[in-house]
């Protein structure tokens, strides 16, 4: 008997190897597990065995019935899986992408980083007044910062604004101490164009303030920023700046990126590079805020986003930006 | 600014150790931008004092002489020389052979048949100076064979600070004020300087200020000056910070300028009569001393002799009253005037000089008797014989006083995030010349006039002081401490960038910047004429846009060079009735076969947005008031909530074919301020019914309808087993709708459907149209 099982086993394996169409399995499996199967048969003669051998041998024609089934069910899952692949399968395509403009990237990922510390995205106009301008931010009339050649004077009255550190008047007005915002945004200043200069550029202002802000709290996020934004270590150098709406200011150099500190146009050949400017805000400029210098303390930085875009992408013409040529602008996915 | 620091050297005490090649990183990071740290003086080597002894015409050249010099050794040597200003007795500086300057190796060789063993050289020859008329006199004291950078100060460290970063500090616009500051942080002392007493027992010279924009006027009158020769260690030292020597009286007054940073004025004496200070009348004119006759205005501010103009006050002084060769006595002008009139007068007459650049910093009113005294002193060393004639006279209406800040520190503890000593905060103050009184919760301390000018005001201003000299490099980053507050958010740059991502991303498009004025080449072109707000002083490109989509045209017009079909978009400020507003335009540029399908998609883009970001569904409507430059049917007016919110414009072919040819431009303008007000619409669950629904397709023939019109009629058409339909697709003038009905209820019996169908078909018929299932 057991031989007999084993030989209708290995003659369904012999079969099943055969180059074989569906209708051929079919007749196979009719054949094996049909009615009319050797299986069949030996499974119908059970009942005139013995107990003995009923039990000896009806499990094993059971098992061995339902493995003939899997292996031609195997067979006829493999049979549906084989494709007719007509088409070239190697072809390869382009993607179509679209693109952000560099300095919208870069905005994101720094005021991301800013977010994560709890600030607030804020956004100021454009065409602005002398006060938010000038004026609160303790730029007095006389300052040459103010003279024609420097701004955009409008002929309604108002200007053209040449900081983003309107923001910080806009805010303390809004949301009053304790404050955390930062502002991206576009700012304009009267120069020739050039590939370093341009009359419409990016900044990024930020401020917080609160009792007890100090200048290490302003390095600690001015650190953070940047050595998110490189992702790399950057060299860093803080050194004494003035700016009439902080004090004390600073001005905090990163080592060139395009050439390693060694010295190259982009940075003028002194291996830095000025990005940010800060400092702890002007009583002053608190006051014009509405805040009370002698409670509050605050610190404030504008980081320059269109030079921060040239250094990480090694953009070596600032007049590319402005351009909108998509041929330069599809690089940069978001 | 060029600064030697040989000079520096000479008011710092002996014996500091300083590195001068390395002390101006710190400087960078102590006290402002170094540009450049320059080696002077080593282009040239063997060179050494040697005295002509004998001089002979050359025999075959008409300008050269055969030299025999000594230069301390047995022998004189021979060397021929061409130089106009050769005579025995004559100490000069001479290469040996072998020694070389400017990188070029002397050797000795025949000049015409002669032969010349070494060369004596001319100051631009050293590049200890520019002067090339003839080899340079040396001092009769000058050993001969001594070697002359032994002698002279040519090998120097020549540093150039960034003048910017110089803005707020007048007193550092002379080399006294930088040593100040370098012993400040090297812990070494500056050394007094010596001046000229001046015995006040002579007659007041003539001098009257007019205008409260001359704080100070000092004058000092000296005859008997014969020697008008600048000592050569003071003509290098010009010549390596960028002078030009020009005679002692006009070097010494440069000299002054840097050292002290006072600039100052030596009027030929002969011509001066009374001295007054006061404004100009306008359109008066004056020729300065470098011959150019400018026109005055009421705000500059002038020198007056007698009723004649005599210079531009802390600008540059008159052609009429210059030192001349022959000049023995001397007027010396040393003043302090208002820094914002200097500099407002130096921009206005395009005249900015090193004493306007000086005055426009507020410079300290006292010192400017100092320095007329420290000038005397120096031309007393040249020209023993000199006689004051008249009183060191001092016109000072208002003497400006040390003013007392209290510094309590509480408050530099809080700015600085940590305590130092009071011994070191005392240390720090005193080197940089403040007088420092300790108190048990502050310090009062008395600001030096120099400083007091500008930059120290506050106590704020004395924690700047203490901490860069502390060093900011030893300060600890801390983290904020962050309390979690919840503020009103402004969401305006989130949703820029939720937008800006959506249309890269999804659709494909790239984004642009652009100016936010109009370009008037384009505007002329085009054939637009703008009126809105215009940017003072400039000419073109000056008027501010009021149309986002019509100012990018420029970027569209050169994509167009490159790409036939391009969508791009900017979210930009645009300035409408004075005010700003932000707007998000997108433009689909393509062929001008493809109009249907960017139109529609461009339709499509826009419905995308506000579905998606504010679950709102948007309406077109015919515009009444197109813009002359767009198509008047296809322009549409966008509507949310029953509210403009934008507009879709198509460019008119005809000024699209001024910029390509067969293009066409689609483009939208929505009101970004607008959208990120809009709320979102609440977004609510819905029943999904257990019972099968049913597609039904119709085919609607609209001969010279619109799709609106077939809209309006579906709207009314009313079922409540009706669960949607939309628009599938258009073949010529047939619409294809899709309905899906159901019912919440029951599975639908083929006798519901045929209801259905019955009622919609006669419903359409009745309205006159076409329809097939």
């Amino acid at each position: 008997m057991e031989e007999k099982i084993a030989k209708i086993k290995e003659n369904l394996k012999q079969e099943l190897k055969k180059d074989l169409k569906e209708a051929d399995i079919l007749n196979i499996k009719s054949m094996y597990v049909g009615k009319k199967s050797e299986i069949q048969e030996l499974l119908a003669s059970l009942k005139d065995m013995s107990v003995e051998d009923k039990r000896k041998y009806g499990s094993l024609i059971n098992s061995t019935k339902k493995e003939l089934e899997e292996l031609i069910n195997k067979k006829l899952e493999d049979m549906e899986n084989k494709l007719d692949i007509s088409f070239d399968d190697t072809v390869d395509y382009e993607v179509k992408t679209g693109s952000l403009h560099p300095v919208t990237i870069v905005a994101k990922e720094v005021t991301d980083i800013l977010k994560r510390m709890g600030f607030t995205v804020v956004s100021g106009p454009e065409m602005e007044t002398e006060y938010y301008n000038f004026e609160a931010l303790n730029i007095p009339k006389d300052h040459p910062a103010r003279d024609m050649q420097d701004t955009y004077y409008l002929d309604n009255g108002m200007l053209l604004r040449t900081q983003t550190s309107d923001n910080q008047i806009h805010a303390m007005e809004k949301y009053g101490a304790p404050l955390r915002i930062c502002a991206p945004g576009r700012t304009f200043r009267n120069e020739d164009l050039d590939a370093n200069h341009e009359n419409t550029f990016f900044q990024i202002e930020g401020m917080v303030i609160d009792k007890g802000v100090s200048t290490p709290n302003l390095m600690y996020v001015m650190e953070c920023v940047l050595s998110e934004v490189f992702k790399t270590d950057v060299k860093v150098r803080l050194r004494p700046g003035f700016f009439p709406f902080t004090e004390p200011s600073y001005e905090m150099d990163i080592s060139c990126v395009m050439c390693g500190g060694k010295g190259c146009p982009t940075c003028k050949n002194e291996g830095w590079i000025e990005l940010i400017g800060c400092g702890m805000v002007h009583p002053n400029v608190l006051r014009a805020g509405g805040i009370d210098p002698d409670v509050y303390t605050g610190f404030a930085f504008g980081i320059g986003l269109t030079r921060l875009a040239m250094m990480k992408y090694k953009i070596n013409d600032i007049r590319y930006l402005n351009s909108g040529d998509i041929r330069y602008l599809k690089e940069f996915k978001i | 600014m060029l600064i030697s620091c040989n000079k520096l050297k000479s008011y710092i005490n002996k014996d500091a150790k300083i590195d001068w090649l390395k002390i101006w990183d710190i400087f960078t990071i102590r006290t402002a931008e170094v540009e450049s740290v320059k080696e002077v003086g080593n282009s040239f080597d063997n060179v050494v004092v040697a005295e002509i002894m004998e001089c002979e015409n050359h025999p075959d050249s008409d300008h050269m002489h055969i030299l025999k010099v000594d230069i301390g050794d047995k022998d004189y040597i021979q060397v021929v020389c061409g130089a106009p200003n050769v005579r025995v007795g004559l100490k000069t500086a001479y290469v040996k052979v072998g020694g070389h300057i400017d990188g070029r190796e002397i050797k000795a060789r025949p000049l015409r048949g002669v032969m010349s063993n070494g060369m004596c050289c001319s100051g631009r020859e050293l590049q200890i100076s520019d002067n090339h008329d003839g080899i340079i006199e040396l001092p009769q004291d000058f050993k001969n064979g001594s070697d002359i950078k032994d002698l002279l100060p040519i090998q120097d460290i020549i540093v150039e600070i960034d003048n910017k970063s110089l803005t707020n500090r007048p007193d550092l616009w002379g080399h006294l004020g930088i040593a100040r500051e370098i012993c400040a942080i090297t812990g070494n002392k500056l050394l007094p300087i010596d001046t000229l007493e001046i015995k006040n027992d002579k007659e007041d010279l003539d001098i009257k200020i007019n205008s409260t924009f001359c704080s100070r006027y000092c004058g000092l009158k000296i005859k008997n000056i014969t020697n008008n020769k600048t000592p050569l260690d003071m003509q290098i030292f010009l010549y390596y910070v960028g002078m030009r020597s020009i005679s002692l009286l006009v070097d010494l007054t440069n000299y002054l300028m840097l050292e002290l940073g006072q600039p100052m004025h030596a009027f030929d004496a002969r011509v001066v009569k009374n001295i007054e200070v006061g404004l100009a009348n306008d359109n008066d004119t004056f020729t300065t001393l470098d011959g150019v006759e400018r026109t005055l205005t009421s705000d500059i501010l002038m020198i007056k002799n007698g009723d004649k103009y005599f210079g531009i006050a802390g600008i540059m002084g008159g052609l009429d009253s210059e030192i001349l060769p022959d000049t023995t006595e001397v007027f010396l002008e040393s003043a302090n005037f208002n820094a914002g009139v200097i500099r407002r007068g130096a921009v206005k007459l395009g005249l900015r000089t090193e004493a306007s650049a000086r005055y426009e910093k507020s410079l300290d009113p006292n010192m400017t008797d100092f320095a007329l005294k420290r000038l005397a002193y120096l031309l007393k060393q040249e020209n023993k014989d000199m006689i004051i004639t008249s009183n060191l006279t001092d016109i000072y209406p208002e003497k400006l006083k040390e003013e007392e800040i209290l510094l309590d520190k509480k408050t530099l503890e809080t700015y600085m995030g940590f305590t130092l000593s009071d011994k070191e905060v005392v240390n720090i103050l005193e080197s940089l010349g403040f007088k420092v009184k300790v108190n048990k919760d502050n310090y009062l301390v008395t600001v030096p006039t120099f400083r007091a000018t500008k930059d120290i005001k506050i106590k704020e201003d004395l924690i700047e002081e203490i901490e860069r000299l502390y060093g900011l490099e030893k300060f600890q980053p801390k983290p904020l401490k962050l309390d979690l507050i919840s503020k009103e958010l402004d969401n305006i740059f989130n949703e820029e960038i939720d937008v800006k991502k959506i249309l890269a991303t999804k659709f494909d498009m790239n984004e642009v910047h652009s100016y936010i004025w109009f370009d008037s080449g384009l505007l002329k072109d085009l054939g637009i004429v703008k009126d809105n707000v215009k940017i003072l002083g400039k000419d073109t490109n000056n008027i501010l846009r009021d149309d986002l989509s019509l100012s990018l045209i420029d970027i569209v017009k050169e994509n167009f060079k490159n790409y036939n079909s391009f969508q791009i978009f900017e979210i930009g400020t645009i300035i409408v009735n004075n005010e700003n507003k932000r707007v998000l335009s997108i433009i689909l540029a393509d062929e001008d076969k493809n109009l249907e399908s960017i139109y529609n998609k461009l339709k499509m883009v826009i419905k995308y947005l506000f579905k998606v970001y504010k679950n709102k569904d948007i309406s077109f409507k015919e515009n009444e008031s197109v813009k002359e430059y767009y198509n008047k049917v296809l322009s549409k007016i966008v509507f949310v909530d029953n509210k403009i919110i934008g507009e879709i414009n198509v460019l008119n072919k005809s000024l699209v074919s001024k910029i390509a040819k067969k293009k066409i431009v689609v483009m939208a303008d929505i009101d970004f301020d607008l959208f990120v007000n809009l709320d979102k619409n609440n977004i609510l669950a819905k029943e999904i019914s257990k019972y099968p629904t049913v597609s039904l397709d119709y085919t609607i023939k609209l001969d010279n309808k619109k799709y609106e019109y077939l809209e309006s009629i579906l709207k009314e058409f009313k079922s409540n087993l009706i669960q949607s339909y939309e628009l599938m697709g258009i073949y010529q003038d047939k619409y294809t709708i899709r309905y899906v009905i159901g019912s919440k209820n029951k599975t639908l019996e083929q006798k519901d459907i045929q209801n259905f169908k019955e009622r919609f078909m006669e419903y359409v018929k009745n309205k006159e149209l076409i329809i097939e299932e």
